[in-house]
């Protein structure tokens, strides 16, 4: 016999796995600290291979001015400013990073519970 | 009007009933029409310049998913680049890359947008895209727009510039690099575009939350009047050579695309609007419901009135 309660729980929940439970099933998985840290990794990953490209860029487009004065300028002085450089940069985007994952973590945590308590009704219905 | 939403009414019934062939199908048709514009406007590489190519591409974006397009889009482009010059798919591709690395890696949803902000600028209907984001998307759609403007204007201006780069052929690789890295950079066009187009989409996404009666059309014209003045202003501070007469009437054009997307995704009936009050143990609740407009679809039933003559063979038979 069709129980259409238990055919309508389902399809919800079913419709949340195939959407948005998509990203945060995964997120569920992991403790809040261990999540946001693992994004922000990935984020500071990203962030120095773009600047290491604009850099490159950099490097490139003045190359004549930089072969000229590489033995006239302080390398020390010159690496310290980058390392500054990257530094603001990849700290700034962490930081943002930061914000955007803990706000995503949050809300994948409550909408994941709402789905533990469809979960827990379910089992209910099965056990009467 | 009834016509209309009956039409509507048949439409969303057929999407519901067929969705399986037709999403694909609609997959196919956007990588389609994307991989010829790119062909078309580049067209460096014969080798990827083949309906057969685009088609099998195509086909193999109509069942993947939706970023898979953006991805053929890139390479697409970057192979033609680099059949053109080494410096220019060089520098595009360090744009992509700090795009992909930098933002889409956060919404990856909102990629789609990038690629339909070029399209678009090539059938002559950008303004449409910053105001049906705002309409259906978020202000983060605003930095995914921003960044399809970037995208269509690194191209274009190597299209522009082909000649120009293609007889620097015999100068220094670093010389033509620093030409293409200069146009884009010192590109006013492209970032008072840019702005234009991301204040739109705040402003349109802004409006059309407000709680007041058809905040949708009020959203679209407040974001059309916005964008005219942001490009005109900076057309005067920056001298962009911004022709008036085509950002009006590609901002009728856009009005146009909005009032279809209004009519399938949000057509309410104000006139029949509800506020209720009630309350809970921890909240007083101020409701206010509008319904949207929908008309059933007329049920045709086709009546037999002559019954069907039974065939020779089962005459005999039903005779024996």
């Amino acid at each position: 016999m069709l129980n259409e309660k238990r055919i309508i729980l389902m399809t919800k929940m079913a419709s949340y796995e195939e959407n948005e439970g998509k990203k945060n099933i995964p997120a569920g998985r992991y403790f809040r600290g261990d999540y946001i840290g693992w994004q922000v990794l990935k984020s500071i990953i990203s962030a120095s291979i773009a600047f290491v490209v604009v850099f490159a860029m950099y490097i490139f487009y003045n190359f004549d001015t930089f072969m000229a004065d590489i033995y006239k300028m302080n390398l020390i002085e010159f690496v310290r400013d980058i390392l500054v450089r990257y530094l603001w940069v990849v700290g700034a985007y962490a930081v943002v990073s930061l914000v955007v994952y803990t706000i995503r973590y949050n809300r994948a945590v409550k909408s994941l519970r709402a789905y533990q308590l469809s979960l827990k009704r379910l089992a209910d219905m099965y056990k009467q | 009007m009834t016509t209309l939403l009956v039409i509507k009414q048949i439409l969303m019934t057929l999407y519901s009933r067929y969705e399986v062939y037709i999403t694909p199908f609609l997959k196919f048709l956007l990588a389609l029409i994307t991989l010829l514009l790119i062909n078309s406007h580049l067209g460096y590489m014969d080798s990827i310049d083949r309906m057969t190519v685009v088609l099998i591409v195509a086909l193999m974006c109509s069942f993947m998913p939706m970023n898979f397009i953006v991805v053929v889009a890139a390479l697409f482009t970057l192979l033609h680049l680099y059949a053109f010059s080494l410096e220019c798919a060089a520098v595009i591709g360090a744009g992509f890359l700090l795009m992909f690395l930098l933002y889409l890696r956060f919404s990856p949803k909102d990629t789609l947008a990038v690629v339909l902000m070029p399209v678009c600028f090539v059938l002559k209907i950008p303004y449409a895209v910053p105001l049906v984001m705002g309409l259906v998307g978020t202000p983060v759609s605003a930095l995914s727009v921003g960044c399809g403007v970037v995208a269509y204007y690194m191209v274009h201006y190597v299209t522009q510039n082909a000649a120009v780069i293609a007889a620097m052929a015999d100068q220094e690789t670093i010389a033509r690099f620093r030409f293409v890295i200069d146009g884009l950079i010192k590109n006013r066009e492209m970032v008072v575009t840019a702005a234009a187009f991301a204040i739109t989409v705040v402003l349109v996404y802004l409006i059309r939350r407000l709680s007041v009666d058809h905040a949708w059309m009020i959203a679209v014209i407040a974001g059309i009047v916005t964008n005219i003045m942001v490009l005109l202003i900076g057309d005067l501070m920056f001298g962009t050579n911004v022709g008036l007469l085509s950002v009006i009437l590609g901002n009728i054009g856009a009005f146009l695309i909005t009032l279809v997307l209004q009519f399938f995704v949000f057509n309410l009936d104000y006139s029949r609007t509800e506020k209720v009050q009630f309350e809970d143990d921890e909240y007083y609740y101020y409701v206010k419901a509008v319904p949207k407009v929908t008309v059933a679809s007329p049920d045709k039933k086709v009546k037999k009135i002559n019954t069907r003559k039974p065939k020779s063979g089962q005459r005999s038979k039903s005779a024996r």
